[in-house]
């Protein structure tokens, strides 16, 4: 059993100040053994009062395999624009997505999907949580975490997503801040076996 | 897994050596146990099931048919099934049923700490800590302790009980205690299987017409191993063939019952049954660690909490470590006392011991010995004879199997006597200890403890234990004296043999009243003080021939306080002028006078208690100087919570060092200051509780009276130089102030009131004046910013300062005056002319007081 949180768009400070409260009280060191960061989390900022790390640091603290890839607004260029990583039995591709037009469309997903072939593709850049189940694959938005805006909507929950990989079958739990409440929701997929072969 | 997975990873018979020696070795030890315990081993072959009776898992009574025994044994592994569904969680398994939980509970990031999630986390991380012991088990039997299978059933027992018992969590060692369980348990099991072996056919003809084999699938596994044996077994043997069940011997009939699949209870009551090893290994663990019906419980050990009940206030274990030395001192008290001089103290090395029952010291082979006398012991309490008041507190010593692990502790010690005694340090001392031979002779060894059970057992009775918490006490303040008195030349020890058993039972009764205050809570502490205080005033009234003002006894602890601030605010302005060969002269003497105020109280307190001081004075005056340290350090020890007599350890040490400091700077002065009569100085603390009794006492109090005020004078001086020092010692002086009775106050403020007299002449006006001087308010500013709230209504205070100084000069005055009627005593009289000198200029001394108290409180 393996949990791997994926979160990303967090833009802070610039769009927004810190995770949300509630969410940071939820991760703590311990639980989680992988972290996917899709990019855009932006610089310095003061996640522990007067004490100033980045969010690279804080993510570091919650779990220290961590997976980032580059956002349009990061400038750190160590960050790759895809990544692959085999977790279990399952292959993840890691994306922000923004070079994926048009941005958020499950057709042009799905293309980088095979492009990388990956069971589970995790990108970014709408802000706005989403899964599909596509050709025996998952495709995952996990949203911003911070709530931050986007260049398409205002109108933004703080999201992320937690996922469960445990043999052939992942629990994605999705992370929803509503009106100050954390909403938790579950999806299950189950990789058959034939599309493991066919790999 | 269920346990028949592990079967094909066991290796072939263990080690071969235990599985087919345990029953003669068994037999061994019977004999040495001798035969009245007999009667009671049942199962004498069968160790594993010996002892679950004998540690309460199975039914004890001979009685007992072996239908019951099936049928607790049954129910004994329903309530482990239970558990084990109960506790061990799959996260993942809820989750594919229907009912779906509530998911903003049960998500893997709830903080809920109810919800599956976070009880899984909880497990997995106790499940690593488990694991990390596990894996180091027994490297030595490891084809055995080290199969997947026997991990896997160690670990999931220890994660059930520990989960069972949260308040115990897991600790090291209990691996160790449970791994010899299971371990008879699968010897048992191959023993079961020789059986089957060699008798098959009446394990199989008994159910005639079914077939044993296909409807029993556990044993399946024996079967096939057996039949390719089966040839060779019969042929050497030749008498394999028994027709019947009762042609067997009763041992062997008892073994086919145990296993029959088809008596009570089913397949679940065979009660040698490798299916359910797990669940007997938790119930006989559970049962070891609980202690079922006993006083010793094993889990009780892993605690660092005293038990509820509990007399003495300490952790079980340091208890039991106690009540080992306790037992030692009355068998061997040479070595006793050889291991007391060391410093070297029993939990040191007995809580490895104990623990794991002495799993450390001996091969597992030993070891399955060592526990059958333990467990055979019974570990229900023996009902004293006296009244339930007098809990001596060594609960270990309360029921036979404790004292036989006392005993076998003491018996240890005892094979390493020789050695032990030609240690000259504690680290060998400990080293040997801790490395106990491994070839040694265990019946021997058994015999010896044995022997000591019995002793333990009446000795308990008839002495009282408090002795031993004394000589605890005493070793932890021999240690503090060698520290303490770095610059003492000579420090002869007070002979142990000179303290008599009526002096450690004060001691006893002094240590349990500050137990009793400690429970009390701090405020309830402070009105006792208070109660003690003018309790020891009025005694002191009782036996005073002169009349101390009244209203001294009206003024109570408050104002004392203020009083006690005042002065030491006197003193720090005082200071400036000084000359340092004084002040390094007083500042050693403080540190005497801060131990031997203790000691005033301890010996105070023993006043009111027994009403006799003489053994005090006994236990000084032979040992002098050093005696009096040491033996104040004994008091303050006993008679302070533990947690303040560490502080006062370092305390006392910071000031010593301190004291050599200046011995290195001044020679002149230090020689002074040694060459004072030493006697003087300890007769001080006696001389001030009981100033109106021995007026003989009093004389030296002149003579005391002048040093203790330079003393006082300068401390603060010196601690202008060295303000670290100053705030050790100021805080103990503080602290004393805080915690003295009236003798400690009225002695310092006696002494306090000196400085101002000998520095008068630049004093008198800064006492008017408070910041008269740099020197002067950059002392005072020093005392506030310490946390020490000085008053400011200082001109409100001063007026006290000097009515409680002309209250005390009265005091003292009064105390002379009587001296001078009474006249001396014979024994004193060479003293008095010494110290003749010290009390004309302490008469003088008085004099310029009292005009200076005058000037205060006319202000």
């Amino acid at each position: 059993m393996v949990l791997v949180l994926a979160l990303g768009d967090l833009h802070i400070p610039h769009r927004a100040p810190d995770l949300p409260a509630k969410f940071k009280s939820m991760l703590v060191p311990g639980k989680i053994q992988h972290i996917i960061c899709t990019g855009n989390l932006s610089i310095k900022v003061s996640l522990f009062l007067s004490n100033s790390i980045e969010v690279h640091d804080y993510l570091k603290t919650l779990c220290p395999d961590l997976h980032i890839t580059r956002g349009e607004y990061d400038e750190d260029t160590r960050y790759p624009e895809t990544k692959t990583l085999t977790i279990g039995q399952f292959k993840l591709g890691l994306c922000h997505g923004h070079q994926v037009i048009p941005w958020g469309d499950l057709d042009s997903l799905a293309m980088l999907q095979r492009q990388l072939d990956v069971d589970i593709l995790v990108t970014g850049h709408t802000h706005q949580f989403t899964a599909y189940k596509h050709e025996g694959g998952v495709v995952i938005n996990p949203g911003s975490a911070t709530g931050a805006y986007s260049s398409i909507t205002y109108d933004v929950n703080p999201s992320f997503v937690l996922m469960d990989i445990d043999g052939l079958r992942v629990v994605v739990y999705v992370y929803e801040l509503i009106d100050g409440e954390v909403k938790v929701d579950k999806i299950d997929f189950k990789k058959t076996a034939s599309i493991h072969t066919a790999h | 897994m269920p346990p028949a997975l592990m079967n094909p990873l066991m290796p072939p018979p263990p080690p071969p050596s235990v599985s087919v020696s345990a029953p003669p070795e068994l037999e061994g030890s019977d004999d040495v146990s001798g035969r009245s315990v007999t009667q009671k081993r049942r199962f004498g072959d069968l160790r594993g099931l010996q002892w679950r009776v004998d540690l309460g898992v199975l039914p004890s009574e001979s009685s007992t048919s072996i239908d019951d025994l099936r049928r607790v044994t049954a129910d004994c592994r329903r309530r482990y099934a239970n558990l084990r569904r109960r506790l061990l969680v799959e996260p993942h398994i809820p989750k594919d049923g229907s009912n779906s939980p509530d998911l903003t509970m049960d998500n893997p990031l709830s903080q809920n700490p109810d919800s599956t999630w976070s009880r899984f986390f909880r497990n997995a991380e106790l499940e690593r800590m488990v694991d990390q012991d596990l894996s180091r088990l027994y490297p030595e039997h490891g084809n055995y302790f080290q199969t997947p299978g026997c991990q896997g059933i160690l670990r999931r027992i220890l994660l059930l009980w520990c989960l069972r018992h949260p308040e115990c969590g897991y600790r090291q060692g209990m691996h160790e205690l449970l791994a010899p369980l299971l371990y008879v348990l699968q010897v048992d099991v191959e023993r079961l299987s020789e059986v089957r072996k060699l008798y098959e056919d009446i394990f199989t003809d008994k159910f005639d017409g079914l077939l044993y084999q296909e409807n029993d699938l556990s044993y399946s596994f024996d079967f096939r191993k057996s039949q390719d044996l089966l040839e060779d077994e019969i042929g050497s043997h030749g008498n394999a063939k028994v027709k019947s069940l009762d042609e067997l011997d009763p041992a062997l009939q008892t073994i086919v019952l145990l296993s029959d699949a088809y008596g009570a209870e089913g397949e679940l009551g065979i009660v040698l049954s490798e299916k359910f090893m797990e669940h007997d290994a938790y119930c006989m663990f559970d049962a070891l660690m609980s202690g079922v019906r006993g006083s010793v419980a094993m889990a009780d050990f892993f605690s660092s909490f005293p038990v509820a009940g509990s007399q003495t206030g300490l952790p079980p274990v340091i208890e039991a470590s106690t009540a080992l030395y306790h037992l030692l001192c009355l068998v061997d008290s040479s070595l006793y006392s050889h291991l007391l001089d060391l410093g070297v103290e029993p939990q040191y090395f007995s809580l490895r011991w104990l623990r794991v029952l002495f799993g450390r010291e001996f091969s597992l082979d030993n070891l399955l010995i060592i526990w059958d006398e333990i467990f055979a012991s019974d570990n229900s309490k023996v009902e004293k004879s006296v009244d339930d008041n007098i809990d001596w507190g060594l609960r270990i010593l309360h029921s036979p199997r404790g004292a036989f692990i006392a005993a076998m502790a003491v018996a240890m010690l005892l094979h390493l006597r020789s050695s032990l005694l030609a240690t000259e340090n504690p680290t060998t001392c400990l080293q040997r200890l801790l490395n106990f031979p491994e070839n040694i002779n265990i019946k021997k060894l058994l015999e010896k403890a044995k022997s000591l059970q019995a002793r333990a057992l009446s000795v308990d009775i008839s002495s009282p234990s408090p002795l031993i918490i004394g000589y605890h006490l005493q070793s932890k303040s021999v240690m503090t004296r060698s520290q303490t008195l770095p610059s003492e030349t000579v420090s002869p020890k007070t002979p142990v043999n000179l303290l008599t058993d009526s002096y450690w039972e004060e001691k006893w009764r002094v240590a349990h009243e500050a137990e009793e205050l400690k429970q009390d809570g701090i405020e309830q502490q402070i009105p006792t003080r208070k109660k003690g205080w003018t309790e020891k005033v009025k005694h002191t009234l009782r036996r005073a021939g002169s009349d101390p003002p009244p209203s001294r006894i009206k003024n109570g602890k408050k104002e004392s306080k203020v009083v006690r601030r005042n002065i030491l605010e006197a003193l720090h302005k005082a200071l400036g002028p000084e000359e340092e060969a004084e002040q390094m002269d007083c500042h050693e003497i403080l540190c005497k006078q801060e131990n031997i105020s203790e000691a005033a109280e301890g010996v105070q307190q023993n006043d009111n208690s027994k009403g006799d001081n003489s053994y005090s004075s006994d236990d000084r005056c032979p040992s002098g100087n050093t005696g009096i340290e040491e033996s104040s350090s004994v008091y303050s020890d006993s008679t302070s919570p533990p947690n303040e007599a560490n502080y006062h350890e370092i305390t006392s040490q910071g000031s010593s060092v301190a004291s050599n400091l200046y011995l290195d700077e001044c020679d002149e002065t230090a020689d002074t200051s040694l060459s004072d009569p030493p006697l003087p100085v300890s007769d001080h603390p006696e001389s001030i509780p009981e100033t109106s009794e021995s007026t003989d006492v009093d004389v030296d109090k002149s003579e005391n009276i002048p040093q203790m005020s330079g003393c006082n004078n300068n401390d603060p001086g010196n601690s202008a130089t060295h303000p670290k020092e100053k705030k050790q010692n100021k805080f103990q002086w503080f602290w004393k102030f805080g915690r003295n009775t009236v003798e400690g106050i009225s002695g310092k403020v006696g002494a306090a009131s000196e400085p101002t007299k000998s520095t008068s002449s630049c004093s008198n006006q800064s006492n008017s004046q408070p910041p008269v001087s740099s020197t002067t308010s950059e002392h005072f500013t020093s005392v506030s910013s310490k946390g020490d709230s000085v008053d400011q209504n200082v001109m409100g205070t001063l007026k006290n300062i000097g009515q409680s100084m002309l209250d005390h000069i009265q005091v003292i005055e009064s105390v002379f005056q009587q001296d001078r009627n009474q006249g001396v005593s014979v024994e004193n009289l060479s003293k008095n002319i010494l110290v003749g000198k010290g009390q004309v200029t302490a008469m003088a001394a008085l004099k310029e007081l009292r005009k200076i108290s005058n000037i205060l409180s006319e202000m």
